[in-house]
């Protein structure tokens, strides 16, 4: 097996943060990482002298390579080295184009640059920030040898799915001269000589990559002295102070998207307290629940707000009257009431609301890329932009039509109050009967709205290993609960009689002084939420603990590993083996796990992969702290240094308190049993 | 169904119990169930015409709600369309819903 990092930096260029090369860094690593290739590849730029002296310093195959913004993604770009000259005036060329922070080249420019791109190895960032994706990575594909990414996680997941590229985990470290941590993050390939057609064959098969030498994926390096661990389930057991939350603590530090669940932070120290924070917590879902679910009803309720269907029937009335009034003293018309527009109504003016959304429609049709197929089976694409063309200049028709009805609008009203001043005849007060008329549809279809909003039902309904959370809503019944939905001190009794008619209720609503507008949408029904345990209650006591820890492992997905120290610091053990157990044996099938336990229940029952040791052992009166490591059906452990350790017995030691007590307690339960 | 006519010189409106009455009899719920008939039915007004109704006052109304009902008529469909997809998303998403996921 030959052990490689292609993804190694050694200028400080823009896109780094400054450091200082130092050659005794890099051949260090080489040396204490046991590399067999390494690869230059610093940001935008190719330094061909620079990659001489290297070359020359090290034992082993070096390519030079080059780091590229593209499409703002990174690629890896390497040569085989056999025409450094050709590569640095190739290279000069993408460090001309990209000179600043932002400055990316696309896939043209790099064939424009670099000619046939099949000549080198490209690995664009794949599962790691800034990837390559979608149009540039179909575009690139063809070239393509690998992928990088840049956890252990990622790198199996790549593995085990057909779909994806072949994925390689590298350094991409800066060898600087403070680097105090030697880089963890290299690929195994299963090959001979180590050269550049044979690492490209590597690439081309999946079984030929690995995350160890001798462990296939099994297992990965986590420190840099070469301890490793299981990229499933670790258990890491060992007495008190003997560095375990030491060692998980190290493990938060080398790595990066860990997911730490600390000793004692689902603990309830202070029962009070604790529960009032995890109500608290809950609380915040819900608020979060609600927002979510209510904003449509929100936005109906902003515009309902602005409805005044009392101020419309006045209208209606102000019009009849005055109409009515004026025709009664036709016969004593002046000069100015005679005027033809002393009593002209203004234009309608019209939103056009509908041909827009129809125009919107249409272009969604024409722009839609998922259901294209399926669109063009039945229509006729250059037909249906012939529709929106012509509804789009219907509408510019229409909108110039509008300008000029409001141009006109504001004309008739400064002439009809010019006219009104100079006579003492009635002037019509003028309505808008299709507004009026609008809006009492408005307040009908949100009185609909509302009524449906308010029927009883389960909205939203989540299992999480026996707990249940459940959304539902159902109408406000006290004025005591629209009190709680608003948060606000006021009295409801007098909104609650109007609750039964949605717009006379809002109505209620608006005219209290103490309520503010934009939170109204909160009120017009009951939603609640709530966890439920397996009896269908709400949780209580040590149950939210339960629920807790369920929710964090659950959370752990989203990370890239998983540390979880003394889970039975707060559970039972029943609940340790059905639950906790399950749901740790299922996540560590995608991620790296790593357990610290005391418990039997846990450490003998969870089906660990991989068993870790730390002991604190003390030579010749100095205090040395070691990783004992193996398979669970290993005979013995062992350290990095070659020390070995029984595993029986530190099993029995870690889980049981030693054989006697194991021994005592197993009869223990056999004499119970034999009664 | 005739919401407005001249009859023996005066204009007349239908009233709700499908009677005509003088138009300067009118009232404000008499023109809000003319509207609604306007903008549900199909219906037709007699034309404004000045020879055919004497009386002043009349006139005057008959022309100012003959023109409101008439404009109102001629956006009918567009009332309905618009009315139709009023809050129609919402509406449809919150009516007998029994159950949905959140994120």
């Amino acid at each position: 097996m030959k052990k490689i990092d292609l993804h190694i930096h050694t200028i400080a260029t823009i896109h780094d943060s400054d450091f200082t090369f130092c050659m005794d860094t890099l051949k260090r690593y080489v040396t204490e990482a046991n590399l067999d290739a390494i690869a230059i590849t610093n940001h935008d730029m190719f330094d061909a002298e620079q990659f001489r002296t290297i070359n020359e310093s090290l034992p082993i195959a070096v390519f030079p390579g080059i780091e590229i913004n593209l499409d703002n993604g990174h690629i890896l770009l390497m040569s085989d080295g056999s025409n450094v000259e050709d590569f640095e005036s190739r290279s000069n060329d993408v460090s001309r184009r990209i000179s600043q922070i932002g400055d990316s080249i696309t896939v043209g420019d790099l064939e424009d640059i670099y000619g046939n791109l099949h000549n080198y190895l490209i690995i664009p960032h794949y599962d790691k920030n800034p990837s390559i994706r979608g149009q540039t990575l179909e575009d690139l594909l063809s070239y393509v040898t690998a992928g990088e990414v840049d956890s252990a996680k990622k790198f199996l997941r790549a593995i085990k799915d057909e779909t994806k590229l072949t994925p390689v985990l590298f350094s991409d470290a800066r060898m600087s001269d403070g680097l105090c941590r030697l880089p963890i993050r290299q690929t195994f390939l299963d090959c001979g000589e180590l050269t550049f057609s044979a690492i490209r064959a590597c690439f081309g098969d999946k079984g030929k990559v690995s995350l160890s030498d001798d462990e296939g994926n099994s297992l990965f390096q986590i420190f840099d002295d070469g301890q490793r661990m299981s990229t499933g389930l670790n258990v890491l057991l060992g007495d008190r102070s003997t560095g375990k939350t030491y060692t998980l603590d190290k493990i938060n530090d080398v790595f990066e998207g860990v997911k730490y669940i600390e000793q004692f932070s689902l603990v309830q120290r202070d029962e009070a307290a604790y529960e009032r924070e995890f109500k608290n917590e809950v609380q915040r879902k819900r608020s979060r629940f609600v927002d979510g679910y209510l904003s449509p009803f929100k936005a109906v309720l902003d515009d309902v707000m602005n409805v005044d269907l009392e101020g419309n029937e006045r209208s209606v009335e102000n019009y009849i009257s005055t109409l009515l009034k004026s025709a009664e003293e036709a016969d004593r018309r002046d000069a100015y009431s005679k005027v033809a527009l002393f009593d002209e109504t203004a234009f309608p003016v019209r939103d056009d609301k509908v041909l827009k959304d129809l125009i919107a429609s249409v272009r969604q049709i024409i722009e839609n890329i998922e259901y294209r197929e399926m669109i063009e089976k039945h229509i006729d694409i250059q037909s249906l932009k012939k529709l929106a063309c012509e509804l789009i200049e219907l509408l510019w028709s229409k909108a110039l039509e509008n300008k000029k009805r409001q141009f006109l609008n504001g004309l008739i009203k400064d002439i009809k109050e010019s006219l009104k001043m100079r006579t003492s005849a009635v002037q019509v007060d003028d309505v808008d009967l299709y507004r009026v008329s609008m809006e009492t549809r408005k307040v009908g279809r949100f009185s609909d709205i509302v009524n449906s909003l308010r029927k009883e039902s389960v909205i939203f309904e989540e299992s999480i290993q026996g707990f249940r959370v459940i959304a539902s809503k159902s109408p406000f019944t006290k004025a005591g609960e629209i009190l709680f939905a608003s948060g606000v001190k006021t009295s409801f009794r007098d909104a609650l009689k109007e609750y039964g008619d949605p717009y006379r209720y809002l109505q209620a609503l608006i005219s209290d002084g103490n309520l503010v507008r934009s939170e109204l949408y909160r009120l017009f029904a009951k939603i609640e939420y709530k966890i439920l345990n397996r009896d269908g209650f709400e949780v209580s006591g040590g149950e939210r603990s339960e629920f807790r820890l369920l929710q964090e492992i659950k959370d752990a997905q989203n990370y890239d590993i998983l540390l979880i120290d003394e889970p039975e610091s707060s559970f039972d053990n029943m609940f340790l083996k059905s639950d906790v157990n399950q749901i740790l044996r299922e996540i560590s099938k995608s991620m790296p796990v790593v357990v610290v336990t005391h418990n039997n229940t846990v450490g003998a029952s969870v089906g660990a992969d991989y068993l870790l040791y730390a002991s604190k052992e003390v030579e010749s009166g100095k205090v040395t702290y070691r990783i004992y490591s193996g398979y669970p059906t290993d005979k013995t452990l062992k350290s990095i240094d070659g020390r070995s350790i029984k595993s029986h017995k530190i099993i029995l030691n870690s889980l049981e308190a030693g054989r006697e007590a194991y021994e005592s307690r197993r009869c223990g339960y056999e004499a119970i049993e034999d009664r | 169904m005739k919401l407005l006519k001249i009859d023996n010189n005066l204009g007349q409106f239908l009233d709700k119990s499908g009677e005509f009455q003088p138009i300067d009899r009118i009232t404000k719920e008499n023109l809000l169930s003319l509207v609604d008939l306007t903008l549900n039915e199909e219906v037709e007004f007699d034309e404004y015409d000045e020879e055919k109704i004497r009386n002043q006052a009349h006139q005057i109304i008959y022309k100012s709600i003959h023109e409101k009902l008439r404009g109102l008529r001629d956006r009918k469909q567009e009332f309905i369309d618009e009315s139709e997809r009023l809050y129609l998303a919402e509406y449809e998403r919150y009516k007998d819903e029994t159950s949905q996921q959140a994120d």
